[in-house]
């Protein structure tokens, strides 16, 4: 066990909100070389710490916010993730957030922060360097978003300061709750709202005086300076900087065929117009945010002009957020749109899993098989944004039938409501997919039905790129500003920043290890939790109904296609035919210490 | 912080006398960063061929925010802490970037006034605070510098720019980087479709730097959000309480 030398402190800070302390945790530089930081080393901590069957709401669960040893150097725009196991799905969870966040952990000198235990009455917490403060956040109990973020900046007494907080969600305990990272960032999709909420830590602020240590300056800033001008200059994500990801609404519609519409049932709308980004750049946005040493600066920025939610400043639209809470609701208001995501970003709920839940409670309503008695007399419409206000009210609040029927998210629903309405479900192992319909946009099935977290588009989209996905979640590194525009040169450019960064001599082949490494360690947790090649898949509706019309009319994912998929990724990860990492997998991998665990699970799942 | 009531100095009375007015120096500017481009190219070209002699740099003199473009990526903090330290380093970068309200940038500038009441503040004698005569930065004497227990200098800033070195207690000042500003390299290669750099060099102040120095980090949040998000459509702006309430119905 040797001690880190560079891009990391080898220490984590680890908070116990139960008895209010906090120590350092000592790591060594070989778990960093095994598993790089961020969502590789919370998935080496999950899958050595936690039992199989764990609560993921246990006192002693935790969360673990993790940047990685690119964060804080020279390295283009990185970003933190946020991992721990899913009190929404029972998996393996990490939510990646850009902004300053992450950065501003390495800056006071930490590899990332630990947290554990659950505080009596409501704190956050205040991280400046290495010291910690646990700060009574009663009064901020019940507030939004926005208002706890200005308040905690003012009890830091500095502006400069970074923060992530909770809203109403998270504290109501609602499952797809998620975290906001200053002000209009999320780290959302698998419940890290609940997980806070349940521990009654309603925010962290970070300030940090530090610089990252480098071991040889003269190579990395080399290295990461090309990778840097690749991200200034790759011509095809000009469009990125201009139009943010809400470009890809018209695209996708247009050219892709693969925008979401009406919960899925066709990716023809072409009422985009309306609530895309030509709309948005005409009536709504003002500026451009980047995220740290960004050149691509894809958040957009804008204000209401009109209406009743004029004067409204929000975040906006991004293709997932315009594509769930818009077409896929059938929004042809853009200010109502926008109002659907601003009430999101402000409950501190995850505007994805909000447009599925509300998507398929539209379609059930449209087919009968749910009655306005069921929803407490409303009765959503596509388009009516008034109505989507008041569920998704109800939805972080828990209230009447409605809310506690539509908080528990697509999967559970369908289940309890049966009547056939598995058939319009869509979610992939409980968690509700992205904006992108996998049968205009078949490569995007990868990352839903073999991400390591389930319905996720941001896992990478071919077998090759959910290996550098697993990588750029750990390093923590922007997939537009590294993993897309390095391209086919992701592992020489890794590599090339991370031997002199750290003092290691990773080659380029240890990257892919590295890479598969990681998404193993992240399967045997799952694999622990019953999961297996029956899960890899895409929802029902997908597989089964034929887009109806658009570009891609008549496309299909076909079973041949869900068979060659896990077949081609399984074999290159080292999986066997089940899905199920071999013995020989985990050992060439360095995981001897998982061959157990996966004995057991074969045992108990019959696999 | 200031009461609701308090005004912005009287600097531009009106919104459209100050957009104006900023456009107006963008241009002037503008050019003078394309020059600097000319030179970094020429500069480029002279290293290959080794024969042409490189043309020599301009020094700059002054530095300049156009702030309505700022993006907040905070890549000329990391470029001012690589200059001087070799690593990135914000918190001894001189210059730095305000979050105002999370919803605008403020990149907080030395302006490098050219009555510099830092300088005049500073009470060693000899001054440890010196601007450069050729390229203005305000160079900083560390064997003669009283550091934390003074920090005059800090306090006469109106600008609110000077910062303190963590490690050694001594004040932050912009240098100009010798007349070759390293933010505004890296702000220019930022920008790009569809935003304009936000950072600027300039061999002349035009007095824009006396002007603007006076308004403190804070108040061109608050000024530059309103500018952005409301300019005066209609006069008025909306309460955030009223804000609040729509969006909670
Ligand atoms: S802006 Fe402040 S630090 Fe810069 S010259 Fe003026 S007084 Fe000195
Ligand atoms: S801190 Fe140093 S430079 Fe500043 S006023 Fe005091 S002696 Fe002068
Ligand atoms: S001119 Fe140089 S010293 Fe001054 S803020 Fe810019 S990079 Fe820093
Ligand atoms: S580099 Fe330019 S755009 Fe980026 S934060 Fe600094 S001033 Fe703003």
């Amino acid at each position: 066990m040797t001690a880190t030398k560079g891009g990391c402190f080898g220490k984590i800070l680890e908070i116990d909100l139960s008895k209010q302390t906090y120590k350092t945790r000592e790591v060594p530089d070989e778990i960093y070389q095994k598993a790089i930081g961020g969502n590789g080393l919370a998935a080496y901590f999950l899958t050595t710490e936690y039992k199989a069957h764990k609560d993921p709401l246990a006192e002693d669960a935790f969360i673990y916010i993790g940047p990685g040893p690119l964060n804080g150097t020279f390295c283009v725009s990185t970003r933190t993730s946020f991992a721990h196991m899913s009190p929404y799905t029972g998996l393996i969870s990490h939510a990646e957030t850009g902004a300053h966040f992450g950065n501003e952990i390495k800056w006071a000198g930490w590899d990332g922060i630990y947290i554990k235990g659950r505080s009596k009455k409501p704190v956050w917490l205040s991280i400046v360097d290495d010291k910690v403060e646990f700060k009574d956040a009663t009064k901020l109990w019940s507030k939004d978003t926005e208002e706890t973020h200005e308040a905690i900046i003012k009890g830091m007494n500095d502006p400069y300061a970074r923060t992530a907080v909770i809203g109403p969600a998270g504290e109501n305990q609602v499952p797809f709750s998620c975290v906001i990272v200053e002000r209009f960032r999320a780290a959302a999709r698998s419940g890290t709202g609940m997980l806070m909420g349940n521990k009654k830590l309603k925010g962290l602020a970070v300030r940090g005086s530090k610089g990252v240590p480098v071991v040889d300056n003269v190579k990395f800033m080399e290295m990461a300076t090309y990778a840097k001008k690749l991200a200034v200059e790759k011509e095809a994500w000009q469009g990125i900087k201009r139009w943010g990801t809400a470009g890809l609404m018209e695209q996708n519609n247009f050219f892709t065929g693969s925008l979401i519409t009406k919960n899925y049932q066709t990716t023809w709308y072409p009422d985009v117009v309306k609530i895309g980004a030509e709309e948005a750049n005409r009536k709504f946005w003002k500026r451009h945010v980047a995220c740290n040493h960004c050149p691509i600066h894809c958040l957009k920025l804008g204000v209401i002009r009109e209406g009743k939610y004029k004067g409204l400043i929000a975040e906006g639209p991004e293709y997932e957020s315009g594509g769930l809470l818009g077409s896929n609701l059938g929004m042809t208001n853009f200010n109502d749109m926008i109002a659907l995501i601003e009430a999101c970003d402000a409950y501190g709920i995850d505007n994805i899993s909000t447009g599925g839940v509300l998507g398929f409670t539209t379609e059930l309503v449209e087919k009968g098989v749910l009655k306005p008695a069921d929803l407490d007399g409303l009765k959503p419409k596509w388009g009516d944004g008034d109505t989507y206000m008041e569920l998704i009210r109800k939805i972080v609040y828990k209230e009447g039938k409605a809310g506690k029927l539509l908080s528990k998210g697509v999967k559970k629903m369908s289940a309890e409501i049966g009547k056939g309405s598995e058939a319009y479900a869509v979610h992939v192992k409980g968690k509700e997919l992205a904006a992108h319909d996998a049968r205009g946009d078949k490569a995007r099935a990868y990352s839903y039905a073999l991400g390591s977290c389930g319905g996720d588009h941001h896992e990478g989209a071919s077998t090759r790129a959910l290996v550098i996905f697993a990588m750029i979640n750990s390093l923590s590194t922007c997939s537009f500003a590294s993993a897309l525009i390095w391209g086919g040169e992701n592992a020489k450019i890794t590599v090339g920043m991370l031997n002199p960064l750290c003092g290691w001599n990773m080659t380029e082949d240890d990257y892919w290890t590295t890479g598969k490494r990681i998404l193993t360690m992240e399967r045997v947790f799952n694999v622990r939790e019953g999961i297996s090649r029956k899960d890899d898949i895409l929802p029902v509706r997908m597989r089964t109904e034929k887009l109806p019309a658009g570009p891609k009319k008549g496309a299909i994912f076909t079973e041949e296609d869900t068979k060659k998929m896990q077949d081609e990724f399984y074999s290159f990860v080292g999986w066997d035919a089940k899905g199920i990492p071999t013995d020989a997998t985990l050992k060439a991998y360095g995981l001897e210490y998982s061959i157990d665990d996966i004995a057991r699970a074969r045992k108990e799942y019959n696999l | 912080m200031e009461g609701k009531e308090k005004k912005l100095p009287d600097l531009f009375p009106k919104e459209t006398t100050r957009r104006g007015f900023l456009r107006g120096t963008a241009v002037a500017a503008g050019s003078a960063v394309a020059m600097v481009t000319v030179g970094g190219l020429a500069a480029k070209a002279a290293h290959a061929q080794a024969a042409a002699p490189a043309p020599q740099k301009d020094l700059m003199k002054y530095l300049f925010a156009e702030r309505e473009n700022c993006t907040g990526c905070r890549a000329c903090e990391y470029a001012c802490s690589v200059y001087h330290t070799g690593v990135v380093r914000p918190s001894v970068s001189r210059i730095h970037v305000l979050k105002y309200k999370d919803s605008i940038d403020v990149p907080v500038v030395c302006w490098h006034c050219n009555d510099a009441p830092c300088v005049a503040a500073c009470p060693t004698t000899p001054k440890s605070i010196i601007p450069d005569p050729n390229h203005n930065g305000i160079i900083l004497n560390e064997k003669t510098c009283l550091g934390r227990k003074c920090l005059k200098c800090q306090e006469a800033c109106p600008a609110q720019f000077v910062w303190v070195n963590p490690d050694t207690g001594m004040p932050l000042m912009c240098d100009m980087c010798a007349g070759d500003p390293a933010c505004v390299k890296a702000c220019k290669d930022q920008s790009g479709n569809p935003q304009g750099p936000c950072l600027m060099t300039n061999k002349l102040g035009f007095g824009v730097n006396l002007a603007f120095r006076d308004v403190k980090p804070n108040e061109a949040g608050k000024d530059l959000l309103d500018l952005t998000f409301y300019p005066n459509v209609d006069g008025k702006r909306p309460t955030p309480a009223k804000t609040k309430k729509t969006r909670r119905s």
